[in-house]
C-alpha cells in the first residue's frame, strides 16, 4: 500500500486530460479487488493497491479505443501493453501508463485451497509479508509468499517496463526463468501427458472466461471460436473441440503472450491453461531469442522470417 | 513393405500447389509406387497452411499430417514458405506439451520436379506412422481412463 | 445444394487401378451429392457434353470431376461449367490418376482412397461460392529488358503492332552478344550486317523509347497496370548533345581502359562509343578509368566535346514509365573458364575464349579481323578449340548442355581456314549437338570441306613448351592419348544465366531454376510466359538459345503480349482474399506479411480497417493463415473449405467413410 498515495494524487494530477483511468477497487469482499474506472476525484479515492490487485487492466485498453485512458499496471501488466502497443492495437498518444513495481500478487486459488472456500471472508489485511484473512470469526495467517501467483515466483519484470508515470522505488530484477515446470511436465510419458489434457479438458465449461481475459485476445465477439465462418470449432460438446479451442488459443498467442496468467485465473474450474501458454512462449524464446511484450518495436517472430533461419534446422529427407 | 501390408491409417497431406502437388503430379507421371495412405489437400502456398489445420487433424484422428511446399527461395509466392517455416517448426515443437508424438508430423520441401523426392518421402513418413501405430483416440473410454489416471496421480 | 460427380475412367488409366464404377456409386450417397456416374474421358467432347447436359437436366449446383491433376485440366472443366450457365468456380477435382491410380497397385485401397478424395472435393465445393471476376482497364504500353537480339527483336514487333515500347538496356548500346560476332552458323553471314538494321530500326522507331545504360529500379502493380522505375545511370555525357562524333575518343588519354565490347582483347579510352555501330551512338566515360573523376584532373574531353555534351557531375536519375506487360530478354553470361585447372586457370595468355575469338576474327574488333595471338601478335597455324568448358559437367554445378557452343566452334573452324588457308584446325568434343535446320550439314562442311580434325575426348591437361601450347587429351574413339602443340588454344565457355539474373526475377516475381535460367510456365506448352501474369520471356534468358531461337521467342513474346492487349479489359482471377469488414479488427498483421503490398489500410465508419486490392493480390493466403480471427479470406481456399477437407478425413473413422 506504500505508494497508494502518491498514486493517487498523481492520477488526480492528471485525471482532466483523460477520459478515465483503470486501477482497481476492493470487490465484493475485502479478499476480492475489483477493476475500478476512475472519472472523478471521488473515485480515485477509491482506489486500492497491493497484492490483491490481481486483475491485468491492459486488457480493458482494446475496447476503449478511441479514449483518453490511463491505465495502471504492475511489471506484468505492463508487458501487455507494450505488445499491445508494439500490434497496434492501442494508441501510444491515447494512454498514459502509471507504472508499479510489484512484489506479487495472491493466488485466490491457493488460498481457497487453504481454506476451503471463500464465501464467508471477513476482512483482509496485508501487513508486509504476510497475509491475515478473518473467515467466520477465525483469523488465518498466511505467508504472502506461500500464496503468491506461481508467475510471481518467476517474475524477472517487478518494475514497470514502460510507464508515463512511475510511483515508487524500483526492485532489483534476479529471477531467471528457465521454464523448469514445462520440463517438469515433459517428462512425463507422452501418454501421461495427454490424458492430463484429456481429463483436464474434460471439466472445461466453454464458458471462455479464459479468452476473455486474455490482454491479447482483441478480438472478442468475432473470436473463431464461436463463429460459423471461420467454423473451426463444431457445436458439438466435446473434449476435442474443448481442448482444440486451448490450441487456437495458444497459437493465436504465440509470440504474442506475455504470461501475465490471467487466462488460468479466469477460468472457474481452475485449468492449468497457462502451461500451454509457456510451453509455446519457451520454443519462442529457443527459436528467435524472443520475448514477447519487452520491446515496442520488435517484430512478432511469426509475422516475419529470416531467409536463414538461425536455430531451424530443417530436417532432410 | 509395411505401410501397405497392415490397415491403412489416416494421413493428412497439405501440398502448395506450385511446388509440391506437382512434384506429387510428376510421381503419379513417373508411376512412382507409392503406399496408399496418404490423402493430399491442395493448397495454394505453404503459408496458407495454418498450423490450427494441423492441430485440427491430429486432434480428430489424423495419425500423421504431413505438409510440404517449395523449397525455400522457390516459392511461387516469394515469401509464403518462409512464414511457413516460422509456423511449422513452432508447431512441431509445441506438440509434446500436448501428449503428441512429435512424429506424427512432418514438413518438408518438395519441387515440383522432384517426383522421386516425393515418392520418398512419402514413403519414409508413411513408414514411420506405421512404426508408430494408430493415434491413441479420444473417446469416452479413454477420457474415462484419463480421468482415473489424474484422480490418482494426485 | 445438387452437387453432380462425374468419375473417370480415362481409358485404363484410372479404371486400370480403380474401381470407378464403384467409386461413383459410393459417391452417390454422400450428402449433397445428385449424381454420380462414371465417364470414360471425362475431358472429351462427349465427356463435357455429358457434364453439360447432367447440369443442365438436374439443375445442379456444382460439379466434381475425378480424374487427373487440376494443374491439367481444371481450366478445361471451369470452362464446361461456364457452358452450362454455372459459375465456374462450383469446381472441384479430386485427383484420382497421379495422387492414385498411378501411384498404387491395390486396386481396393486405390478405390478407397479415389473414394475419400471424391467425398474431400465434394465437402469442399458445398463451403464454395460463385465468384466473379472485375474487369479493370490496361494501359497498353510494354516494357522489354535487355536488348540483345531477342529484346530487340520482341521491342520492334511490338512496336510495328502499334503499341508503346520501353526498351531498357544495361549497357551503352543495343545489340547483345550478337552484336560481339564476327559471322553467324550456319549462313556465315555477316553478323553486324543482319543485326544492324534492326538495331537502327529500334532507334528510328516512333514508337520505341529506349533507355540504355539503364536498369530496371523496382516494379509495382499488376498486370495491365506496372509501374516500372528505371534507373539512369550516371554516363557523364550530356546524351541530347552528344552527336557521337568521337572526337572525345581520339584525345581521351586514357587508353588503358577495360574494353568489355571486346573482352577485354586490347583496351580502350576512358570515354568511348561501345562499338562503331553502337545504338544509341552516344559517348559515356567509364569512372574507373577516368582521369578527371578519378583525380579531378585532365577534362580533356570537355574541352574538345564540341557540343559541350560532357558533364561530370552527371548522377544516377531514375524515371517511372507505367506500362502493361514486360517481356524479360536479359540473356546469357559466359562460364568463367579459370575455374578449371586442366586449362591454365587464366594463366596462358594464348588460351582465349571463343567470344574473344569472335572479336579476333571481326574486322571491326581490335585486330581488324587479323587474327594475332595474344602473346606475341603472331598469327598462330595450329588452333586447337575445346567444346564443353563449363558445361555438361555436373562436377561445377554445369550439367547442361549450352546448345550453341557445338555450332559457333565449326563456324570458328571454317572461319579460321577463310582467314588462314594454311592453318589447322583440331576440336576436342564430347558430342555433337546439331539439330537445326542445315545444321549437321554445317558440321560436316567444317570437317569435310574445311579439313577440321575432331578429336572426341576431353582434354586433360595443357603447358606451355617453346612458345606453343602442349594440348593433351584423350581420343576415346582410337582409344589413345593424343597431344598437339598448339599456337592458339579457344575455349568453347558455356552460357550461364545473366549477371543480376536472380536478383531481377525477385523485382519481377518470376521464379528461376538452380542455374539463375527464367522459368517458364510450362515447358512444353508455354515456353514465354511466366507464372507472374503479364510478364513474358524471350531468348537465353530462359535457357541457352542461338540466335533463330532467340528471334524466335522474341516474336512469340511480343505475340503474346500483343494478344493480351487486344482486349481493352481485363478480368481479375477472384481467387484473391477478402476482408469480412465486420470481423476485421485493424490490426494490420495480414498487411505486415503479405508478400506483394496487397493489402492497404482502410478508414471504415471512422474505424480502421484492412482492405485488398484485388489486382494487386496473387492468391497465396499467408494473410488467412496469419489473421487470428479469420476476418481475411482466400476466396476458394477459404478456412471453411480446408476444414470441410479436413473433416472429412478426420473426423471419422477409417471405416466409417467407406460403408
Ligand atoms: C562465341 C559465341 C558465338 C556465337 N555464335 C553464334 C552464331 O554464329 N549463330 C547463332 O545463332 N548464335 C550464336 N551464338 C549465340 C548467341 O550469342 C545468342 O543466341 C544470342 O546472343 C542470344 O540473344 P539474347 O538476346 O537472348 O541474349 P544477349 O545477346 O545476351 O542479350 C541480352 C541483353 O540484355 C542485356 N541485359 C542483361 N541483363 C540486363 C538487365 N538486368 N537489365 C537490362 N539489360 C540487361 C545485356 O546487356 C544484353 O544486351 C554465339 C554465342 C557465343 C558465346
Ligand atoms: S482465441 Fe484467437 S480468435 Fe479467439 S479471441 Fe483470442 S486471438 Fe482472437
Ligand atoms: S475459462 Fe476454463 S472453463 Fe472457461 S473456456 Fe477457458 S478453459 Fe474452459
Ligand atoms: S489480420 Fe485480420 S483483423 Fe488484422 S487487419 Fe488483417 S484482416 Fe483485419
Ligand atoms: S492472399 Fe496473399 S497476395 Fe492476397 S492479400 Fe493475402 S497475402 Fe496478399
Amino acid at each position: 500500500m506504500q505508494y497508494l498515495n502518491e498514486l493517487k494524487e498523481k492520477i488526480k494530477e492528471n485525471l482532466p486530460e483523460l477520459d478515465m483511468v483503470v486501477g482497481w477497487e476492493q470487490g465484493f469482499d475485502s479478499l476480492r479487488a475489483s477493476p475500478l474506472f476512475m472519472r472523478t476525484e471521488d473515485d480515485v479515492d477509491k482506489m486500492i493497491w497491493g497484492p490483491l490487485c490481481v486483475h491485468n487492466l491492459a486488457t480493458y485498453l482494446p475496447s476503449l479505443k478511441g479514449k483518453k485512458v490511463g491505465v495502471v499496471v504492475k511489471g506484468c501488466d505492463s508487458r501487455s501493453v507494450i505488445q499491445l502497443l508494439q500490434e497496434k492495437l492501442i494508441k501510444r498518444d491515447d494512454i498514459m501508463v502509471f507504472g508499479l513495481p510489484c512484489t506479487g500478487v495472491v493466488s485466490l486459488r491457493k488460498i481457497q485451497d487453504n481454506l476451503g472456500s471463500l464465501d464467508y471472508i471477513e476482512s483482509t489485511e496485508v501487513d508486509g509479508d504476510s497475509l491475515n484473512i478473518t473467515v467466520d470469526g477465525t483469523n488465518h495467517a498466511f505467508k504472502l509468499e506461500d500464496v503468491a501467483a506461481n508467475k510471481c515466483s518467476r517474475c524477472q519484470y517487478h518494475n514497470a517496463l514502460l510507464s508515463d508515470v512511475f510511483i515508487g522505488d524500483p526492485i532489483t530484477e534476479e529471477a531467471e526463468d528457465e521454464y523448469t515446470d514445462v520440463d517438469e511436465f515433459e517428462d512425463m510419458s507422452l501418454e501421461d501427458r495427454m490424458a492430463f489434457w484429456v481429463s483436464n479438458m474434460s471439466r472445461c465449461v466453454s464458458c471462455y472466461a479464459c479468452r476473455n481475459a486474455c490482454p491479447m485476445c482483441v478480438c472478442r465477439d468475432h473470436c473463431v471460436a464461436q463463429s460459423r465462418d471461420p467454423h473451426w470449432i463444431t457445436q458439438e460438446d466435446t473434449v476435442q473441440n474443448k481442448w482444440f479451442f486451448q490450441m487456437i488459443h495458444s497459437m493465436h498467442l504465440a509470440g504474442r503472450c506475455t504470461e501475465c496468467g490471467e487466462c488460468e485465473r479466469a477460468c472457474p474450474v481452475g485449468l492449468p491453461l497457462l502451461l500451454l501458454k509457456r510451453k509455446m512462449n519457451k520454443e519462442i524464446k529457443e527459436l528467435f531469442a524472443y520475448k514477447a511484450g519487452t520491446l515496442i518495436d520488435a517484430k512478432t517472430p511469426l509475422l516475419s522470417f529470416k531467409v536463414e533461419e538461425d536455430n531451424i534446422n530443417e530436417r532432410g529427407w | 513393405m509395411s505401410a501397405d501390408s497392415g490397415k491403412e491409417l489416416r494421413i493428412v497431406g497439405f501440398l502448395c500447389n506450385w511446388c509440391s502437388y506437382g512434384g506429387a503430379d510428376t510421381a503419379g507421371v513417373g508411376r512412382f509406387q507409392q503406399p496408399t495412405d496418404l490423402r493430399i489437400i491442395r493448397v495454394p502456398c505453404s503459408g496458407r497452411v495454418d498450423p490450427l489445420f494441423v492441430l485440427k487433424s491430429l486432434v480428430n484422428g489424423a495419425d500423421g499430417v504431413l505438409v510440404s511446399g517449395c523449397h525455400p527461395r522457390d516459392c511461387h509466392y516469394s515469401e509464403g514458405n518462409y512464414y511457413a517455416r516460422r509456423r511449422l517448426e513452432v508447431l512441431k515443437r509445441f506438440l509434446p506439451v500436448l501428449g503428441i508424438d512429435t512424429r506424427r508430423f512432418e514438413y518438408t520441401w518438395v519441387s515440383a520436379s522432384e517426383g522421386q523426392k516425393w515418392k520418398t518421402v512419402v514413403e519414409k513418413f508413411t513408414e514411420g506412422i506405421h512404426e508408430l501405430g494408430p493415434a491413441p483416440v479420444i473417446d469416452a473410454t479413454m477420457i474415462a481412463k484419463a480421468q482415473i489416471l489424474a484422480a490418482t496421480a494426485l | 445444394m445438387k452437387i453432380g460427380v462425374f468419375v473417370c475412367h480415362c481409358g485404363s488409366n484410372i479404371a486400370g487401378t480403380v474401381d470407378v464404377v464403384k467409386v461413383a456409386e459410393e459417391a452417390r450417397k454422400l450428402p449433397d451429392v445428385a449424381f454420380a456416374s462414371d465417364t470414360m474421358y471425362a475431358c472429351s467432347e462427349p465427356g463435357q457434353d455429358g457434364i453439360i447436359n447432367a447440369i443442365k437436366d438436374l439443375d445442379l449446383d456444382g460439379v466434381v470431376v475425378a480424374s487427373c491433376t487440376p494443374r491439367m485440366h481444371e481450366p478445361t472443366f471451369r470452362k464446361t461449367l461456364e457452358r452450362a450457365g454455372l459459375n465456374r468456380y462450383m469446381f472441384e477435382m479430386a485427383n484420382i490418376r497421379e495422387h492414385v491410380s498411378w501411384v498404387g497397385k491395390d486396386k481396393e485401397a486405390n478405390t478407397k482412397k479415389a473414394l475419400d478424395l471424391v467425398a474431400m472435393a465434394v465437402a469442399k465445393l458445398t463451403q464454395g461460392k460463385a465468384l466473379i471476376s472485375k474487369k479493370f482497364d490496361i494501359n497498353k504500353r510494354v516494357l522489354v529488358i535487355g536488348g540483345g537480339v531477342a529484346g530487340i527483336q520482341a521491342a520492334l514487333d511490338c512496336a510495328d503492332g502499334g503499341l508503346d515500347v520501353i526498351l531498357v538496356e544495361k549497357t551503352t548500346s543495343i545489340g547483345g552478344k550478337m552484336s560481339k560476332l564476327d559471322k553467324t552458323f550456319p549462313t556465315v553471314d555477316c553478323s553486324s550486317c543482319i543485326l544492324g538494321p534492326k538495331m537502327v530500326d529500334v532507334a528510328q522507331h516512333p514508337n520505341i523509347t529506349l533507355y540504355a545504360a539503364s536498369e530496371v529500379e523496382k516494379i509495382d502493380g499488376y498486370v495491365g497496370n506496372y509501374q516500372v522505375a528505371i534507373t539512369k545511370k550516371a554516363t557523364y555525357v550530356d546524351w541530347d548533345a552528344c552527336t557521337g562524333c568521337g572526337l572525345c575518343m581520339e584525345k581521351c588519354p586514357s587508353k588503358k581502359s577495360t574494353d568489355y565490347f571486346n573482352e577485354e582483347v586490347g583496351t580502350t579510352t576512358a570515354i568511348n562509343i561501345l562499338f562503331p555501330q553502337a545504338i544509341p551512338k552516344k559517348a559515356s566515360i567509364d569512372a574507373d578509368f577516368c582521369i578527371k573523376l578519378i583525380k579531378d584532373k585532365c577534362g580533356i574531353c570537355a574541352k574538345v566535346c564540341p557540343t559541350n555534351a560532357i558533364q561530370y557531375d552527371q548522377q544516377d536519375e531514375i524515371v517511372t514509365e507505367p506500362v502493361g506487360a514486360i517481356i524479360v530478354a536479359t540473356g546469357y553470361d559466359l562460364f568463367d573458364y579459370t575455374k578449371y585447372g586442366e586449362y591454365g586457370g587464366g594463366r596462358y595468355p594464348d588460351v582465349i575464349t571463343s567470344m574473344q575469338y569472335e572479336r579476333l576474327l571481326s574486322a571491326s574488333g581490335p585486330t581488324g579481323g587479323h587474327v594475332k595471338r595474344p602473346s606475341d601478335g603472331k598469327e598462330p597455324k595450329t588452333i586447337v578449340f575445346i567444346q564443353c568448358v563449363g558445361s555438361r559437367d555436373k562436377s561445377i554445378g554445369r550439367p547442361y548442355c549450352s546448345g550453341f557452343c557445338c555450332m559457333y566452334t565449326a563456324k570458328q573452324a571454317i572461319l579460321t581456314k577463310d582467314h588462314m588457308p594454311d592453318s589447322q584446325s583440331y576440336v576436342f568434343y564430347m558430342d555433337i549437338r546439331a539439330p537445326g535446320k542445315l545444321y549437321d550439314e554445317f558440321i560436316r562442311r567444317a570437317m569435310e570441306e574445311y579439313g577440321t580434325q575432331y578429336v572426341r575426348g576431353r582434354v586433360s591437361m595443357l603447358y606451355p613448351k617453346n612458345g606453343s601450347l602442349v594440348v593433351r587429351g584423350a581420343d576415346t574413339l582410337l582409344g589413345k592419348q593424343v597431344e598437339i602443340e598448339a599456337d592458339l588454344v579457344v575455349l568453347a565457355v558455356g552460357a550461364e544465366s545473366a549477371v543480376g539474373a536472380s536478383k531481377l526475377a525477385e523485382k519481377l516475381r518470376i521464379s528461376y531454376d538452380n542455374y539463375g535460367f527464367y522459368m517458364e510456365s510450362h515447358p512444353k506448352l508455354r515456353p514465354v510466359e511466366t507464372n507472374t501474369a503479364g510478364v513474358f520471356l524471350a531468348g537465353s534468358c530462359q535457357g541457352p538459345k542461338d540466335i533463330p531461337q532467340s528471334v524466335g521467342q522474341g516474336s512469340a513474346a511480343a505475340a503474346k503480349v500483343l494478344v493480351l492487349f487486344s482486349k481493352d479489359q481485363l478480368e481479375s482471377d477472384p481467387q484473391v482474399s477478402v476482408v469480412d469488414i465486420k470481423r476485421c479488427v485493424g490490426c494490420g498483421k495480414c498487411i505486415e506479411t503479405c508478400p506483394f503490398g496487397a493489402i492497404e489500410e482502410i478508414d471504415f465508419r471512422g474505424m480502421t480497417k484492412s482492405n485488398v486490392i484485388e489486382t494487386i493480390c496473387q492468391g497465396c493466403g499467408i494473410c488467412t493463415s496469419t489473421c487470428p480471427q479469420g476476418a481475411i479470406q482466400l476466396q476458394n481456399f477459404t478456412d471453411n473449405q480446408i476444414l470441410a477437407e479436413v473433416n472429412v478425413l478426420c473426423q471419422q473413422t477409417l471405416e466409417k467413410s467407406f460403408e
